[in-house]
């Protein structure tokens, strides 16, 4: 409901703005509509389930289509069909898993199959906008593999950390006074470092590679409880990066126009700069829905959707975003805290760490603490696969808590059917 | 299962901390950086937002409009009532000149940006009072046309730029009509787009020797009794120093060899200096820096005495010729800082930033870099130059009423005449006004440049 009145409003004051026809902010009732009778379906057969999750997501899947309505209309509309495509993938996954627990099975093939997109991606995908993302099926579509890829590695990191987590518990070797991981560690570490460097350099996207090496060292974390070894990791996965950076300029064209976007205002630094100009034009209170034209910011739509809320919005609007990020954050934590099967609560918190990794990713990327990358906003910016998986993830999250959370006391106003 | 319920709070925490950091650094981009983010030329969404604001005016000292807006098809264009006059001040476009310059006083925005005035008065621009002098600097315009050069006259009390003239001039609005017109501005080989006030680099000359005789004061190793030979010519490491006079002045005091510029004696008295003083008062002079003017400027250029057969250079440089290069701001700046007793005020050209409704905002004022010599040297090169007006060589700048300190320079150049030089200030006893002429191959410094010099004197104290 609180979507709907948002989306409607938000849509009125953008058709307002740009003099479109009403009839678009009707359109924007139709995400809503949507998450709507989502909700209803899935509380047909069990009521029990996360009630906040499934808002906050709308939420942003709503103001996505405000602000894309507001950058580019035709985008707006691609959007819409796919937050319901998406919708309509969430309520069926959480329908088709009877148990969550059940997912842990099939770790290996959800495994190899994320595994194996990333691989034939860097191979044989198709290069748009410098990164090598898009893994097309001739005639039939064509799709972000990495996306697709992050939820079967959740699934697949999950399922191997619940069944054989105390494998890699065993003690390092303490030498030199400090604590050396063990072979059973320290391995799959460097494997993955390796992968996600390959990932860095074939994919040219430093996005996906860091999205991947923190969901993994933040897997052997819950794994092992040893913060050191994450550390150590990063160190070493950051010293790749600046080496194969070193070897492969074309790699990193980001990069220069990181450390220095003021060297080149027109050239490298201009994405950089003028989203940071954006953002200097909202201000505190923003400039107005719609009223800065931002037709000179580049990929508005996709990388730098929270730049044009910026500028729309202000810093409140801003830091509200960050605030609905870090409280899907904060309960999808809280499911994997809660959860009383230890694959569940790995799936969720891998899932967790993902959303909230990948929103730290590119925020920190227009903030300028890292290189800005190609990295989707999670549920707001322009991006069919994004969206869709996105939803499927939140499925999942809503089974989990379906499934392994203990219910609470029937007299709780959450649990009417 | 209990520590991974551990390890899942701790992750969590972290990921909450990078919020919070995130949420920090957009408060630091939004609100304490925004005004320059928003200010800065490169925003191209700022462009339009300022587009539509309406730039402030420019001022002289006593009120006339020297540039304002007007509203020409939706959009706001700058329009130069005064024609050429203040051309090289205002500039011809918003990348040039004060309107590049005071960008952001003219239109309102970064520093001077103030939503509180926007609530109150409406969006615009903030307005400039200059401090030169309407009269002053038409006169130099006027007098200045069909010549290569410039003038630049100071306030030396307060170091107040009372006229800045560079020759030729340009009407932007003429240069601005269309293509052609443009590009023969650009392509102009006399440069009227250059500000040579600031920018243009000149041999000074024997007005040089006003600083030299200064150092040879102030470090106490002459007088100005003390007396000089003169054969008309010198050696300096194995190359020859000519006077102005191939006969030699004979023997002559420091005084005289100022007020009839004798150059063997001051490559004599530079030897003596030494090469350390000599930069050493160089910097305390500020006679190659920059000026403050907040208009684009060039640096002077100096030989470097160290090099080899650095005894030369430092001879020449004594009476202004060889590598020396100056600005004539510099020789103005130099000039005041011995009509003002030594204290050395940096000149400034913008007074004050107002409100479209008159309250001021902002008021600057020169700032003293110092005591450059003492009030006694002061005192005394004073009286040497008044000396040169009274019998020397720039006796055309005597004025009835008033005692006219002045020394004039012939800067020997490569090709054509010598540059014709003039530096002036009076009353001698209580300057008000300062006077630095540049005509370029105008040959002889006192017949050339002096009458411009002296209009200017004239005008200026009768204000
Ligand atoms: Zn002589």
């Amino acid at each position: 409901m609180v979507c709907g009145a948002i989306g409607g409003l938000g849509l009125a004051l953008v058709a307002e703005a740009t003099a479109q026809p009403l009839s678009w902010a009707l359109r924007g009732l139709t995400p809503a509509g949507v998450l709507l009778l989502a909700a209803l379906l899935m509380d047909l057969v069990n009521g029990h389930r996360d009630r906040l999750l499934l808002p906050l997501c709308g939420l942003l899947a709503t103001l996505s289509v405000v602000f894309l309505t507001r950058t580019d209309v035709f985008l707006a509309m691609r959007q819409l069909i796919a937050i319901v495509i998406g919708v309509f993938l969430m309520v069926a996954i959480y329908f088709l898993i009877e148990d969550v627990r059940s997912l842990g099975r099939l770790k290996y093939t959800a495994g190899v199959c994320g595994v194996g997109l990333l691989v034939v991606t860097m191979l044989w995908g198709e290069v748009h906008h410098g990164a090598r993302l898009w893994l097309a099926i001739p005639h039939l579509v064509t799709f972000q593999s990495g996306e697709v890829a992050k939820i079967l590695m959740a699934i697949f990191l999950a399922g191997y950390v619940a069944e054989r987590g105390e494998l890699l518990r065993r003690t390092g070797i303490r030498r030199m006074g400090m604590r050396l991981p063990p072979l059973q560690v320290a391995a799959p570490l460097l494997v993955v470092v390796i992968f996600c460097l390959a990932i860095f350099v074939a994919q040219r996207d430093l996005g996906a590679a860091m999205l991947f090496f923190g969901l993994f060292v933040a897997m052997f974390y819950l794994a092992t409880g040893q913060a050191s070894y994450g550390l150590l990791a990063t160190v070493v996965f950051g010293l790749g990066l600046v080496i194969a950076h070193h070897y492969f300029p074309h790699v990193g064209v980001r990069m220069s126009s990181w450390l220095n976007p003021w060297a080149d205002p027109q050239g490298a630094g201009y994405q950089p700069l003028q989203a940071l100009f954006c953002l200097g034009e909202g201000g505190i209170f923003g400039a107005g829905l719609a009223h800065l034209p931002v037709t000179k910011l580049p990929a508005a739509a996709t990388d730098l959707i929270l730049v044009v809320i910026g500028a729309d919005l202000g810093l409140i609007g801003s830091l509200s975003i960050v605030l609905i990020y870090a409280l899907i954050a904060l309960r999808s934590y809280g499911l994997a805290w809660q959860a009383t099967d230890r694959f569940a609560s790995l799936l969720a918190a891998a899932l967790a760490t993902v959303f909230s990794l990948q929103a730290l990713v590119i925020m920190g990327g227009v903030l300028r603490v890292i290189p800005l990358t190609g990295i989707t906003t999670p549920f707001l910016s322009y991006g069919g696969t994004s969206v869709v998986v996105n939803f499927v993830a939140l499925g999942l999250l809503l089974a989990v808590s379906r499934d392994c959370v203990p219910q609470p006391e029937p007299t709780e106003p959450d649990a009417r059917a | 299962m209990q520590e991974l319920s551990a390890n899942i709070r701790r992750l969590a925490v972290l990921m909450l901390w990078g919020f919070l950091l995130v949420c920090l650094l957009f408060g630091y981009w939004q609100a304490v950086r925004a005004p320059g983010l928003r200010a800065n030329p490169h925003n191209e969404q700022a462009r339009q937002r300022e587009n539509a604001i309406k730039p402030g005016c420019v001022y002289t000292a006593d009120g006339e409009v020297v540039l304002r807006a007007e509203r020409i098809a939706d959009e706001w264009r700058p329009a130069y009532p005064q024609g050429a006059v203040y051309c090289h001040l205002t500039g011809y476009n918003r990348d040039t000149g004060l309107q590049k310059a005071m960008r952001e006083v003219l239109l309102g925005i970064g520093a001077y940006e103030d939503w509180w005035r926007t609530v109150r008065y409406g969006p615009g621009g903030l307005d400039i009072a200059l401090t030169v002098n309407s009269k002053a600097q038409k006169l130099a315009t006027m007098l200045m046309r069909g010549k290569r050069g410039s003038v630049v006259a100071l306030d030396p009390r307060t170091g107040a730029v009372l006229a800045m003239v560079s020759a030729p001039a340009y009407d932007p609005a003429v240069v601005l009509e269309n293509k052609l017109s443009y590009e023969m501005f650009r392509n102009d080989p006399n440069s009227p787009e250059l500000n040579r006030a600031l920018q243009g680099l000149y041999p000074p000359g024997s007005i040089f020797k006003v600083f030299t005789a200064a150092v040879g004061l102030d470090i106490g190793l002459v007088e100005p009794e003390t007396i000089f030979e003169c054969s008309g010519a010198t050696r300096v490491s194995g190359v020859l120093v000519k006077c102005r006079k191939p006969s030699g002045h004979g023997r002559l005091t420091l005084s005289w060899a100022l007020a009839d510029s004798c150059n063997v004696a001051f490559a004599k008295l530079a030897e003596q200096i030494g090469p350390a003083q000599f930069r050493s008062y160089l910097k305390k002079f500020h006679l190659l820096d920059q000026s403050d003017v907040s208009l684009p400027a060039s640096q002077g250029k100096m030989a470097d005495f160290d090099a080899y057969k650095g005894e030369r250079e430092l001879a020449q440089a004594a009476f202004g010729q060889g590598a020396t290069m100056v600005t004539p701001l510099a020789m103005a700046r130099m000039t005041a800082t011995v009509a003002n007793g030594g204290e050395l005020i940096q000149p400034y050209l913008v007074a004050q930033v107002k409100r479209r409704d008159g309250q001021i905002l902002r008021e600057y004022s020169g700032r003293s870099l110092g005591q450059a010599i003492s009030q006694e040297t002061a005192g005394q090169v004073a009286g040497m130059m008044a000396q040169a007006v009274e019998k020397g060589t720039a006796s055309r700048m005597a004025l009835p009423g008033y005692s006219v300190a002045a020394k004039t320079g012939s800067a020997q150049v490569m090709h054509g005449e010598p540059h014709a030089w003039m530096v002036a200030f009076a009353p001698r006893q209580a300057p008000r006004v300062v006077v630095a002429v540049v005509v370029e191959n105008g040959g002889a410094g006192g017949t050339v440049a002096g009458p411009i010099a002296r209009e200017l004197l004239n005008t200026l104290l009768a204000e």
